[in-house]
C-alpha cells in the first residue's frame, strides 16, 4: 500500500459538448492518518499525514479549492462540477501535511 | 447513541484468542460439536436484573442485542435474527425454561441458530441467571418507539458503497491495475506471464477465473485462483505469489477481472467436483467454535439470512456470495480475498482459523460458488 | 448493480463515462512544505460550537432548505467511509454565485470536514466527497453566497458499528 500513496484516478464523461456542465470524480490513494491515542487514551503527538488541500485547475485557472481535515476518509474521492467551455487540461492536485504533492490530469475533449 | 469507533489500521477487531478447545473446519478435526446440556436453575442467590442487562448488551460477551431487540435508547444497532424480546417478561415463561434457553437452547429448539451460551462457558451459571432475571423484567406495554431505525424490523436497509467497478469509487480497482505491469515483467526465472499467456491479461485470461475453484489434477485437490498462483508462479516465472500476499491478491484480482461480466461456470459434475462439493457443503453446515455456529446459521433463509445481525444485513447464500471476491473492505481499507474473509469469520464463530490455502477453505469456496453459477463475475467488489 | 459491466468498458471508457489514469508527481516541493507548516489549519479538535464561532463569528446562519440539497445516507454502514454531497441552487455568475461550501460533522472530534472555495467557472455549486463519521451525528452543509449570506442545512446520519466482528 505504501507504494501506492498518491495514485490517482479521474473520471470524466466520455462525451462532452461545449458549454456542458459536467461532473468529475477523482479518487486518490492516501492514508489520511487519523488521530491516534495511546493506551491511556492520550493523543499521540506526531505529524499526522493527511491531505489538507485539493486544487482543481481547468485551462490553467483554479476553479475549485478544497481545504480538508482528518475528517475526510482514507483513500478519499471528490466529486465536483465544471463548465466545459474549451478542450484542454483539467488537473487535480492533492497536497498533504508532509509535503506530498500528487497531481492527476484529465485531458478534456469536446465532441 | 453509537459508541465511538475505535478502529485503527487494518485488522483491528481480529481476535487472537486461542479457541483451541473448540471444533474447527479442519477435516482432521474429529471432535463433536459442543455437547448438549440439559440444565436446571442452580441453587444460589436470585439473579441480578441490572447485571443481566449489562451482559445482554455487552459487546464483549455476545452481544445478545446482535440478534434480539430489547428496550433502551442505548440499544444500537440491534439485530433481528432472533425474536424481539421487548415484552418477553409478559409471556409467563418460567425461570427454569428461560435458564435452559439461554444456557443451551438445543433441548428446546434442536435446530436453533442460537449459541449455547452456558454450555460453551461464555456465560457462567450465575450470569445466565442474571440474564434470565433481566428478561423477566421486560414487561409491556411496549414503549413507543421514538426512532424507527432502532428497531431492525423498521430500519432501512443499508445502501452499500456504490459502483464496485468504478476506479474512482473502489480503490481496489485502481490498485489491481498495478498488477497489469507485472503481467509482462520477467520473474526470477526470466519468464513473464505474457510469454505463455499471449496478449494482455484481459484477453489471455478471459473466462479462466470463472472456472475456479476447480480440481487441479496435478495437485490432487481443489484450488482457488489464489491457491493455484502459489504453485504456478514458482514453477513458471519464479515469482512466489505467497498466499494472502499483496502480489497474490493483486494478480488474482487482475485475472478475475478478465472474467468480469462472464457467468460463473465451475465444475460441479465431475466425480472430483461432486465429491469436493459434498465436502464443502458439509463444512457449510458444520457447527464449529465457541459459538457452535455453522455458516448455514447466518446465511440460509431458514437461519439469519436477510436479517440484521447488529447493524449488518446477513447475506443469503442463494444469491451467490463469492463472485465479487477479492473485494475491497471499506472497514479495513484493504482488498481481501475470500480466504481472508473466511478467517475473519472465525472471530464471531470463536474458532481457530485455518491456513489461507487450506483445502477446507477451497472446498467451502467451491460449495459457496455453486450458488454463483450462471451469474456474472464482478471483481473487485466493495463491501463494508 | 454493475454486474454486466466489464473491466474493459470501465477502464477504456467505452461505457457511459471515461476514466483517465494519472500518475502521481511525487516530488515534495519545499515551498509547499514550508507553507503547509505555517498554513492555518481549517479545523482541529474542538467543539462544533467553537468551530462555528471561529469560522462565522456572530453572523447568522439562515435556513438553507430549498436552496441546498445535502445528500448523505440516513444510515452509514461504516463511519470510516460516508459518501456525502452538497448542491446549492445558484446561477453561478460573477455577480451571484456560491463562494464557499463548508461541510461539518457535529460530533466528530474534528468537526470541520472541508471548506470548498468555488468559482463561477464551475457552472454548478456542487461538491461531493467521502468523509469519516466517528458516531451518529448531524452533518451540516453551510453555504456562503457571494453577497455574504450564510445558509445552512443539516441532516442526521446514523453510524452503524460492528455487528459481531464481521
Amino acid at each position: 500500500m505504501a507504494d501506492d500513496v498518491g495514485r490517482i484516478r479521474i473520471r470524466v464523461p466520455s462525451s462532452i459538448k461545449a458549454g456542458d456542465v459536467v461532473r468529475v470524480r477523482a479518487l486518490v490513494i492516501h492514508p489520511m492518518e487519523r488521530i491516534e491515542r495511546d493506551a491511556q487514551g492520550k493523543i499521540v503527538q506526531k505529524a499526522y499525514r493527511y491531505i489538507n488541500q485539493v486544487t482543481v485547475t481547468y485551462l490553467g485557472r483554479t476553479i475549485l479549492t478544497l481545504d480538508t481535515t482528518q475528517s475526510v476518509s482514507e483513500n478519499p474521492s471528490f466529486t465536483f462540477a465544471f463548465r466545459a467551455t474549451d478542450p484542454g487540461p483539467l488537473t487535480i492536485t492533492f497536497l498533504d501535511t508532509t509535503g506530498g504533492k500528487y497531481a492527476g490530469l484529465a485531458d478534456i475533449k469536446l465532441a | 447513541m453509537a459508541r465511538r469507533q475505535a478502529r485503527g489500521r487494518a485488522l483491528q477487531g481480529l481476535d487472537t484468542t486461542d479457541f483451541g478447545r473448540f471444533r474447527t473446519y479442519a477435516y482432521g478435526d474429529a471432535r463433536p460439536e459442543v455437547p448438549v446440556a440439559s440444565v436446571t436453575v442452580p441453587d444460589g442467590p436470585p439473579g441480578d436484573a441490572a447485571k443481566g442487562r449489562a451482559l445482554f448488551v455487552s459487546r464483549a460477551r455476545g452481544p445478545c442485542t446482535g440478534c434480539h431487540l430489547v428496550p433502551g435508547a442505548d440499544v444500537w444497532p440491534a439485530g433481528n435474527v432472533g425474536p424481539d424480546l421487548s415484552t418477553v417478561g409478559d409471556r409467563g415463561l418460567t425461570d427454569g425454561y428461560l435458564y435452559q434457553l439461554v444456557f443451551d437452547p438445543r433441548p428446546i429448539f434442536p435446530k436453533t441458530v442460537m449459541p449455547p451460551w452456558g454450555a460453551t462457558g461464555v456465560l457462567t451459571p450465575g450470569e445466565v441467571r442474571d440474564v434470565v432475571a433481566y428478561l423477566q423484567t421486560l414487561k409491556g406495554p411496549r414503549p413507543a418507539e421514538t426512532d424507527p431505525e432502532r428497531d431492525p424490523a423498521t430500519r432501512r436497509r443499508p445502501v452499500g458503497f456504490g459502483d464496485n467497478l468504478d476506479a474512482t469509487n473502489n480503490p481496489g480497482v485502481l490498485l489491481a491495475d498495478q498488477a497489469e505491469a507485472e503481467w509482462s515483467t520477467k520473474g526470477p526465472a526470466d519468464r513473464a506471464c505474457a510469454d505463455c499467456h499471449v496478449g494482455p491479461p484481459e484477453l489471455a485470461m478471459k473466462g479462466v477465473a470463472a472456472r475456479y475453484p476447480r480440481h487441479v489434477a496435478s495437485q490432487g485437490r481443489v484450488m482457488s485462483v489464489e491457491d493455484w498462483l502459489t504453485v504456478h508462479g514458482p514453477e513458471t516465472t519464479g515469482a512466489a505469489y505467497l498466499a494472502e500476499s499483496e502480489a497474490n491478491l493483486r494478480m488474482t484480482v487482475l485475472i478475475k477481472m478478465a472474467s468480469n461480466g462472464l457467468p460463473v461456470a465451475i465444475d460441479t459434475t465431475s466425480p472430483e467436483g461432486r465429491a469436493a462439493l459434498a465436502r464443502g457443503r458439509a463444512s457449510f453446515e458444520r457447527r464449529v467454535g465457541q459459538r457452535n455456529h455453522a455458516c448455514a446459521d447466518c446465511h440460509t433463509p431458514d437461519g439469519g439470512a436477510n436479517h440484521f445481525l447488529g447493524g449488518r444485513m446477513l447475506a443469503d447464500v442463494r444469491e451467490g456470495l463469492t463472485r465479487h471476491f477479492p473485494t475491497w473492505r471499506t472497514s479495513q481499507s484493504e482488498l481481501w480475498d475470500l480466504r481472508k474473509r473466511f478467517q475473519w469469520c472465525m472471530t464471531p464463530l470463536g474458532a481457530n482459523m485455518l491456513a489461507a490455502d487450506a483445502v477446507e477453505y477451497a472446498e467451502l469456496e467451491l460449495y459457496l460458488t455453486s450458488f454463483d453459477v450462471g451469474k456474472p463475475m464482478s471483481v473487485p467488489g466493495i463491501r463494508h | 448493480m454493475t454486474d454486466g459491466i466489464t473491466r474493459r468498458m470501465v477502464l477504456r471508457g467505452a461505457g457511459a463515462a471515461g476514466v483517465v489514469g494519472a500518475l502521481a508527481t511525487r516530488a515534495p516541493t519545499s515551498a509547499w512544505a514550508q507553507a503547509g507548516a505555517q498554513a492555518p489549519a481549517l479545523g482541529g479538535q474542538e467543539s462544533v460550537q467553537s468551530a462555528l464561532k471561529r469560522l462565522f463569528g456572530a453572523r447568522p446562519l439562515k435556513d438553507g432548505a430549498g436552496v441546498i440539497k445535502l445528500e448523505a445516507p440516513p444510515i452509514a454502514e461504516n463511519g470510516a467511509l460516508v459518501q456525502v454531497s452538497v448542491e446549492a441552487a445558484s446561477p453561478m455568475t460573477a455577480a451571484n454565485h456560491v463562494k464557499t461550501i463548508y461541510l461539518v460533522a457535529d460530533k466528530n472530534r474534528i468537526p470541520v470536514v472541508t471548506r470548498a472555495t468555488l468559482t463561477p467557472e464551475m457552472g454548478q455549486a456542487f461538491v461531493g466527497e467521502t468523509i469519516r463519521l466517528g458516531e451518529t451525528t448531524d452533518v451540516r452543509a453551510i453555504v456562503e453566497q457571494s453577497d455574504g449570506t450564510l445558509l445552512q442545512v443539516r441532516r442526521e446520519v446514523k453510524v452503524t458499528v460492528g455487528g459481531c466482528g464481521g
